[in-house]
């Protein structure tokens, strides 16, 4: 029905394109009158006012329409005699009751349900006839509103320039409360947690195990199962294990990057930079769990296999293996914006060296590397905001328990890890081990945030200098 | 007549396919300044750069012809260009002060060649230098500030001192008061006529009147030729040529 009333609305906007604009025409040749636009804006005029109030209405109405049917039927349903004692088994009623509407059903059908699944159809008719007579009633009253408006010739150009900027900001504005949106949940599942788990337990602890915490409800939570749960979400092992991947990664990202940054940007001839670059570039269009699977099935073996013939004990899902494919996968990031910083320091800088006697290794480490080091240094904090967000890698091939230990060979965990390990599967939603997630999503956030401020404020800092 | 001290012989230079200097035949005096003029693109700043092979940067460019400074020859395949740029130093267009300290801008060049081992050694060539670039009583007390915090006139300056910390014999302008007003235009100038008692000086510029103060030998380029050359005054007042009597008195360019 929806796409029917979208197709129609569409077709019929752009006619009155063409309508809107040989009328115009023909009214300014008739009566000898100057337009106060181009006769096409006065055709985007009638399109504008015939597709957005009537879109916006379908969009409204799309959104509530089932929960308000729902809530209907529900009610229905209780007065038929239908017995509920909470949401989800009123939820259950009514899913069961669309089921017979739509003949998917197959258990028994009582005289409650059968009597509710009529209403439902009854109601579905009825919001689906009115949506279609309202739709067609707003599209009519704004198409003789804005014709209207068009005989007397009104500034089309500036009106459409002001519903144009209104639908530009409406998709900024959308942008934003969607972060918002996500901001919001994050922290209210958090507050959540932190009311059950104190917030100094959670940053201090060194000890993560939240598969003890089996507790159903966080709001019945006995004195017993308190102290039980007290220590079973420290943050630190998980921050420790996901710094250390991460560093571990830089270790192999960073000199790698910028040692093949500086020779794109200053040692390549443009034939090879042309071949290069782009091969260098599909490092990063790999899909991360292809990395993961590289990490897991074949360099975290072959470690343990060097680790076995030269007597360590190596872990098959080790630190290092994770670690040393995140950085590869991170390569590309640190090269490619390091080029693009190192081949905006300005010509000039290595002329003034070259002409004193310096040779290009001088000129690079001297002039070129300083001047471009704030560039560099946000590249380099870029990259390890995405080591530390990382998530497929290290569910793959680090391992799920947190120890808190820095041998590399061992396995460790990083938070990404444990949210997934957390999320997976069914869950109760008020559990703590459940709400954890969310606070250390929001913690992750928070880190990669201050990072990706500092980068980006690196980043200014260096631009400023040669605008 | 000062002895000659870098003498240019069929000198071409090509970008690729296409010719930007077609024999080129050009004395330079010894402890004079030698200005080039010419409309842009004449190959006036293609030339001076040849002279501490600044040219060899670009990949696409190729020299040929013989160029040399005391019976040298820089076009050399063998030659040390390290020790070329140590003798022949360069100012350029914009000022191009690195982002580093003021003393750090001059310490550079030294540095880089082995002067001034002790740090009193360094410091004196440091003060020399913006001595005889005029710039020391302007910036005694601020020499760790950063070279991009002065002016645009004591910039080019500070790139003066920068060319003359490593003693070059020879000294490069490529239109060095483009970028200034004319108060410090005036100061550079005054500056070049000071340093002509020690260094050869070559100056690209795009303005008669700066060649007519600064300069006593003149060479006029024209798409990549030189026309003609002689004494400043002999160019200005009657050239042979009479592209060069059009170009200076404006009728094109």
């Amino acid at each position: 029905m929806n796409f029917v009333l979208l197709f129609l609305i569409t077709i019929f906007s752009l006619s009155l394109f063409f309508y809107g604009r040989s009328k115009t025409k023909s009214i300014s040749i008739e009566k000898n009158i100057r337009l106060n636009a181009l006769p096409k804006f006065y055709g985007y005029y009638l399109v504008l006012w015939c597709s957005i109030p009537a879109l916006v209405f379908l969009l409204v109405w799309s959104l509530f329409e089932p929960v308000i049917i729902k809530s209907i039927i529900i009610e229905t349903a209780a007065n038929q005699g239908a017995i509920f004692s909470d949401k989800n088994e009123a939820n259950l009623i009514y899913e069961k009751i669309k089921a017979i509407h739509l003949g998917t059903y197959f258990g028994d059908i009582d005289s409650i349900l059968r009597e509710s699944a009529l209403a439902y159809a009854k109601f579905i008719n009825l919001f689906t006839n009115s949506k279609v007579v309202l739709i067609f009633g707003i599209i009519i009253a704004s198409v003789i509103y804005s014709l209207k408006k068009i005989k007397n010739n009104n500034k089309a150009r500036d009106d459409v320039e002001v519903i144009l900027k209104g639908l530009l900001f409406v998709s900024s504005l959308i942008a934003i409360l969607t972060t918002l949106g996500i901001i919001f949940s994050l922290l209210f599942e958090s507050i959540k947690f932190f009311s059950v788990i104190n917030v100094f337990d959670y940053l201090f602890g060194t000890n993560w195990s939240p598969q003890r915490a089996f507790v159903r409800d966080a709001s019945s939570i006995t004195a017993a199962e308190f102290e039980e749960l007290k220590d079973a979400f420290g943050f630190i092992p998980l921050i420790a294990g996901t710094s250390f991947i991460a560093f571990i990664a830089m270790l192999v990202a960073v000199p790698i990057g910028l040692f093949s940054g500086i020779y794109m940007a200053e040692y390549a001839s443009i034939k090879v930079r042309r071949i290069s670059k782009p091969i260098i570039e599909i490092l990063a269009g790999i899909p991360t769990v292809v990395y993961g699977f590289f990490a897991a099935l074949t360099v975290g073996p072959f470690f343990r296999q060097v680790g076995e013939n030269l007597g360590l004990t190596v872990s098959s899902e080790s630190a290092l293996a994770a670690g040393l494919i995140m950085g590869i996968m991170i390569i590309p990031y640190v090269s490619s914006l390091s080029d693009d910083v190192i081949n905006s320091v300005p010509q000039s800088l290595r002329d003034g060296s070259y002409a004193v006697g310096a040779t290009k290794s001088e000129t690079i480490k001297q002039v070129v590397i300083p001047a471009a080091l704030p560039g560099i240094i946000g590249s380099v904090l870029l990259a390890v905001s995405r080591a530390i967000g990382e998530t497929m890698i290290v569910v793959m091939a680090a391992g799920l328990a947190a120890n808190l230990t820095i041998n590399p060979l061992e396995s460790t965990t990083t938070i990404t890890t444990q949210i997934v390990m957390i999320l997976v599967g069914d869950q109760e939603f008020d559990s703590p081990k459940t709400q954890s997630a969310f606070a250390l999503g929001l913690t992750l956030f928070i880190a990669t945030l201050i990072l990706n401020y500092i980068a980006q404020r690196a980043v200014k800092k260096y631009r400023e200098k040669y605008d | 007549m000062n002895n000659i001290k870098i003498k240019s012989k069929n000198l071409n230079v090509y970008y690729g396919d296409k010719q930007a200097l077609f024999d080129v035949n050009l004395d330079l005096n010894e402890k004079e300044v030698t200005a080039l003029i010419g409309p842009s693109g004449c190959g006036k700043s293609t030339f001076i750069r040849c002279i501490n092979r600044m040219n060899d940067v670009i990949d696409i460019c190729k020299v040929t012809g013989n160029i040399e400074m005391d019976g040298m020859n820089i076009n050399d395949k063998d030659l040390d260009v390290v020790s070329l740029r140590e003798r022949v130093g360069m100012v350029f267009q914009k000022p191009n002060p690195f982002p580093k300290s003021i003393y750090d801008n001059i310490s550079y060049g030294p540095k880089i060649h082995g002067k001034g081992e002790t740090k009193s050694e360094l410091n004196q060539i440091v003060e020399n230098s913006l001595k005889k670039s005029a710039l020391w009583e302007e910036v005694k007390d601020r020499l760790d500030e950063p070279g991009t915090s002065l002016s645009g006139g004591q910039q080019q300056r500070l790139c003066i001192a920068r060319a003359i910390s490593v003693n070059p014999e020879v000294i490069l302008m490529d239109e060095p008061c483009s970028a200034l007003d004319p108060i410090a235009t005036a100061k550079i100038e005054e500056l070049i006529d000071e340093l002509k008692k020690t260094y050869t000086i070559v100056i690209v510029t795009h303005s008669m009147a700066q060649a007519v103060r600064v300069s006593q030998k003149t060479g006029f380029f024209h798409l990549g030729k030189l026309i003609e050359v002689g004494k400043t005054e002999k160019i200005f007042k009657n050239p042979d040529n009479k592209m060069t009597q059009d170009y200076i008195t404006g009728r094109f360019g």
